[in-house]
């Protein structure tokens, strides 16, 4: 059975990185579809947009730019796979820097958001399957139809309003108190290091800078898992193993959440792949309204500097981040799940 | 249909249940009355919808949350099972009866192994019990039961997953799951209608053996009145939420006294094909929302006359065979 | 009431009701549940529905009333008559000339009813008025979308899923990278490369939608290419073009209805993040989520500069996603009536 197990992981590693090849493909073609003669991405890469016939041509030339898109797609899969996204137009330093910068503070914020956004999901969906066709069931329909429903900056401006400006319980903007030393870096992730250097003032303070951010796409996001949640509830309720874990003369408890609730969760792990990705997209616009600077800011700016190797990374490691949160969903749900593993 | 209930497992007098549903109030059983004695197996036969679901369901606290015990009283080892609090419910299932389901392929836990499945039976036995619970014996005893119903190779299948299980296999761990728990009832919802004759042979023949090696009383609950047959001394037919005809197999399967046993009995196709078309049941089955008046079957009925139509036929009894049918009398009162 | 409710479901309370239950059923006997088909029956279940029949009236409120203001503006721009453009509304929204600051950022109020109702923005301009003035955009917008999205899922969902074979599974894994991507993200990048405009705005997002549509029409291919009729058409020697637009993308075509609704709603609010990120507008236009972005400045003394843009997308999209959410449950024979 290890063995078995072992095999699917890798068929489904195998399946990954097949994805992500696929991936690499459209945004390479999507990319010379949209920018399509080598002068074109010549400025494109100098930064230039009047850039004059000789830089032009030396850039042409430096990048390799006039050689076969064959080539070219090759040799940006084996950059990528270096972990070389290209240099950075306006700041010339490698991508790579700015999304080690960047990235793990989103990576805390996406995954602690979603984490959090899924057990809002569960809870009320127990409570909406408990209760079906009733009042709490379309209490919590009315709720959760009208935050996935209301803009991400919507949800964001109002949280910061009222916890932040009028109640001022928590900070309204920033990753962590400015005034704080930095700790050594570990991850990147300020709380994640914050913990692991046991500076705990500087680990506190990103802990409460990273609440209204991750409630935000947690109350944006929780709904898709309600409502998947509460079909599996009811459905696996109706179950006849359900009634036999009755006939065995097992407690409520023991056959609801042993039984029922563990067989519910099942279909919601292949929810949390596209709940990844809907976390992510939130977080540009979090990052923007709540100041964090994260890969969601980093964009920002770069749209708005037009800088457009740093908007490739972004849309790259984002697209690798999903197929990752894709992977590791499709792990679990094996796990969890032994008509999946097990043939 | 004797209400005394002294020595008998089941006690059923004027059961009524209902469901509440948007479109109204559903009456799935109105007025049954039953009784099982101790080691004896009877079979309940009818239709879809007729309500021999629910009254499986009635007997160990199983209706779904929209139903209610309407009427009448429904007793499981001389307690009244609609008063029953939570807590004797909970001591009730299992130790005194046990039920077990039509879809083998639901009827199991599927992220569960066979052998963590069948402990919590023996756990659950043992807490009621008081008994102390140890592993070990209780994996024994799990195997040992296996090997009871005739499962070869109980050690590996014991290891397995239920989806990698066939319907037949599955269905007899059930039954031994049941065993484990040492009921004084079975009740069993159609267990063999989703299996293949050979197998149903089979599950049927175990369960008849196992009913007189336990001396438990059995409730089988089918549309087929042929497996009724087999496996049960006694039969009751039920049509639109009542009991239509009572008694032993051998009388109501030869000379069934109520027309709609009569008709379940025709319909059975014979062996050979030279004996001309399958007779089938005229009509359809009735909407239990609005069941018709009087007599419940009269619009299907060959034999319907006027009182029929007007008022409900009480119980006649005819050598050791009962119905309720104003063919036999009754029209004067 | 909570968790302990969940575990109710199993353990009723005895009810020993006596006679009323015959008079009940009695009584229901004689109502007759009448079933309409086709659309009458949406719209009966509609109006019994407050909610939906509600959200049905904000929809058709938001696109009739984005249609009149959009034929005023281009008819304002045909026409030379820029004034057309805000006849219909409460005041000018755009100009700058006609503004004091005694009139700026002034907070939501009753006075100089309706245009003061949301507040007024740093020029002095209602901002009830500037939103009114942008609703074509998101109107058309979402509309033009989500149509080309089904149109280009259609063709390319459904032949990929009838055929089958090597261009089932080159579509599939195309869809598959598209949507391994979340869609702001490529929205993001394909607007951005491709200029930053209004129809840039319009490529990008189809773009980003088609797949989903496409793999809804696959599935539904993939089912309705083995059932009884499409044999038999087969058979006949219908030609499969026929087969495909006679048999099965009118088939295809209801519960696409249900999740194109609910879709309007991602749409827009897409629409919403982009422009808050300065993405697919034309600077000075007063689309919803670049206002409330303009407001971010103000924040939090003016907060309702950046607040009020955000409460009109959600109504907007609640609206969509109520009704696409009942149509689906409709659809799915999940409720009856």
């Amino acid at each position: 059975m290890v063995s078995n197990f072992g095999f699917f992981i890798a068929r489904r590693a195998i399946n990954a990185v097949v994805t992500v090849v696929l991936l690499l493909g459209l945004v390479f073609g999507l990319l010379h579809i949209l920018v399509p003669t080598p002068e074109a991405m010549a400025r494109i890469i100098s930064g230039n947009p009047r850039a004059n016939g000789g830089v032009i041509a030396a850039t042409i030339k430096a990048n390799g730019l006039d050689d076969p898109i064959w080539v070219q797609f090759f040799n940006y899969v084996v950059n990528v796979f270096h972990g070389n996204f290209g240099m950075d137009t306006f700041k010339h330093v490698p991508e790579l820097q700015e999304l080690e910068l960047y990235l793990p503070i989103t990576l805390e914020l996406v995954v602690t958001g979603q984490i959090i956004g899924v057990v809002i999901g569960l809870y009320t969906g127990a409570i909406a399957a408990a209760n079906r066709n009733r009042a709490p069931d379309y209490g919590m329909k009315a709720i959760y139809l009208t935050t996935w429903s209301a803009p991400t900056f919507l949800v964001g401006f109002i949280f910061q309003l009222v916890i932040a400006y009028w109640l001022g319980l928590l900070p309204a903007t920033g990753v962590v108190d400015p005034t704080l030393p930095v700790p050594h870096v570990f991850t990147g992730a300020p709380v994640i290091d914050g913990l692991l250097s046991a500076d705990w003032s500087y680990c506190w303070s990103a802990v409460q800078h990273l609440v209204l951010p991750a409630l935000t796409i947690a109350v944006t996001g929780f709904g898709l898992v309600t409502r998947l949640g509460r079909a599996t509830m009811i459905d696996a309720l109706d179950r006849d193993y359900v009634k036999l874990a009755y006939m065995k003369g097992l407690s409520k408890r023991t056959v609801v959440w042993g039984t029922a609730f563990r067989n519910a969760l099942i279909p919601i792990i292949t929810l949390i792949a596209l709940l990844f990705g809907f976390s992510v997209a939130g977080a540009v616009i979090v990052e923007d309204v709540f100041g964090y600077y994260g890969m969601g800011a980093f964009s920002v700016n770069a749209i708005f500097n037009f800088d457009y190797t740093a908007i490739l990374a972004f849309t790259l490691v984002t697209g690798l981040a999903v197929i990752g949160a894709n992977f590791v969903a499709d792990i679990l749900y094996a796990a969890a799940d032994p008509r999946v593993r097990l043939t | 249909m004797s209400s005394s209930d002294t020595g008998n497992i089941i006690s059923v007098e004027n059961l009524a249940v209902t469901y509440r549903t948007v479109y109204g109030t559903l009456k799935a059983l109105d007025g049954i009355d039953l009784s099982v004695a101790r080691g004896e197996s009877v079979s309940i036969v009818g239709e879809s919808g007729c309500g021999k679901s629910t009254l499986g369901l009635a007997t160990v606290r199983l209706l779904p949350q929209n139903a209610r015990y309407a009427a009448g009283r429904l007793m499981l080892d001389g307690n009244d099972v609609a008063m029953m609090s939570d807590r004797e419910v909970l001591a009730m299932r299992g130790t005194t009866a046990f039920m077990i389901f039509q879809d083998p392929l639901n009827t199991l836990n599927p992220v569960k192994r066979i052998d963590v499945q069948m402990l919590e039976a023996i756990r659950s036995r043992c807490k009621h019990e008081r008994t102390a619970f140890s592993e070990t014996d209780a994996l024994k005893e799990a195997v040992d039961k296996l090997g009871d119903i005739r499962m070869p190779d109980p050690d590996s299948i014991i290891r397995r997953y239920p989806h990698q299980l066939s319907g037949g296999q599955i269905q007899r761990i059930v039954i031994a799951m049941g065993l484990l728990m040492r009921p004084k009832l079975m009740i069993a919802d159609e267990p063999t209608s989703a299996l293949d004759v050979t197998v149903q042979a089979q599950v049927l023949k175990l369960m008849r053996e196992l009913q007189r090696e336990y001396n438990m009383s059995i409730i089988f609950i089918t549309h087929d009145i042929n497996v009724a047959y087999g496996i049960c001394d006694r039969m009751v037919v039920m049509y639109a939420g009542q009991v239509v005809e009572e008694g032993t197999s051998d009388v109501v399967t030869r000379k069934a006294l109520h027309p709609y046993s009569q008709a379940l009995i025709q319909s059975v196709p014979k062996a050979t094909k030279e004996e001309g078309r399958l007779t089938a049941i005229a009509g359809a089955p009735p909407n239990m929302l609005n069941p018709p008046k009087g007599c419940r079957f009269h619009p299907r009925c060959p034999y319907v006359m006027e009182v029929c139509r007007e008022r409900a036929p009480p119980e006649v009894e005819k050598d050791g065979d009962a119905a309720r049918c104003f063919l036999y009398g009754g029209t004067a009162s | 009431m909570g968790l302990s409710d969940l575990v109710d479901h199993m353990m009723r309370r005895p009810i020993r009701a006596t006679g009323q239950v015959s008079e009940q059923t009695e009584k229901k006997e004689e109502k007759e549940v009448q079933v309409k088909e086709g659309a009458a029956f949406y719209f009966d279940y509609m109006r019994k529905d407050k909610g939906a029949l509600g959200s049905m009236v904000v929809i058709v409120a938001f696109l009739a009333f984005g249609l009149v203001e959009g034929i005023l503006q281009y008819a304002g721009s045909l026409f030379k008559d820029t004034a057309l453009g805000w006849a219909i509304l409460p005041s000018d929204p755009l100009s700058s000339t006609a503004t004091t600051f005694k009139s700026s950022l002034q907070p939501p109020s009753l006075v100089n009813f309706p245009a003061n109702v949301l507040g007024t923005n740093f020029q002095g301009q209602s901002i009830l008025s500037r939103l009114m003035y942008a609703t074509p955009h998101d109107a058309a917008a979402s509309l033009v979308v989500v149509g080309s999205a089904i149109l280009v899922g259609m063709f390319l969902g459904t032949a990929s899923g009838y055929f089958g074979g090597w261009v089932d599974e080159v579509m599939m894994r195309l869809t598959d990278a598209f949507l391994a991507l979340p869609g702001l993200v490529l929205a993001i990048t394909v607007a951005v490369l491709i200029g930053g405009g209004f129809t840039a705005l319009l490529y990008a997002l189809t773009l980003i939608w088609w797949p989903t549509y496409a793999r809804f029409f696959r599935a539904q291919a993939l089912t309705l290419r083995n059932k009884g009729y499409v044999e038999a058409a087969k058979l006949n020697g219908t030609s499969s073009l026929k087969i495909l637009v006679k048999h099965i993308i009118p088939n295809s075509v209801d519960p696409v209805i249900a999740y194109a609704t609910l879709d309007m709603g991602t749409v827009i609010l897409t629409i919403a993040a982009l422009a808050f990120l300065g993405i697919g507008v034309s600077s000075g236009y007063p689309e919803w989520g670049a206002e409330s972005s303009a407001g971010l400045q103000f924040f939090p003394q003016q907060w309702w500069y950046a607040i009020m843009p955000g409460l009109l997308i959600g109504i907007i999209v609640v609206s969509f996603t109520l009704v696409g959410d009942r149509l689906q449950d409709l659809i799915g024979g999940r409720i009856t009536y």
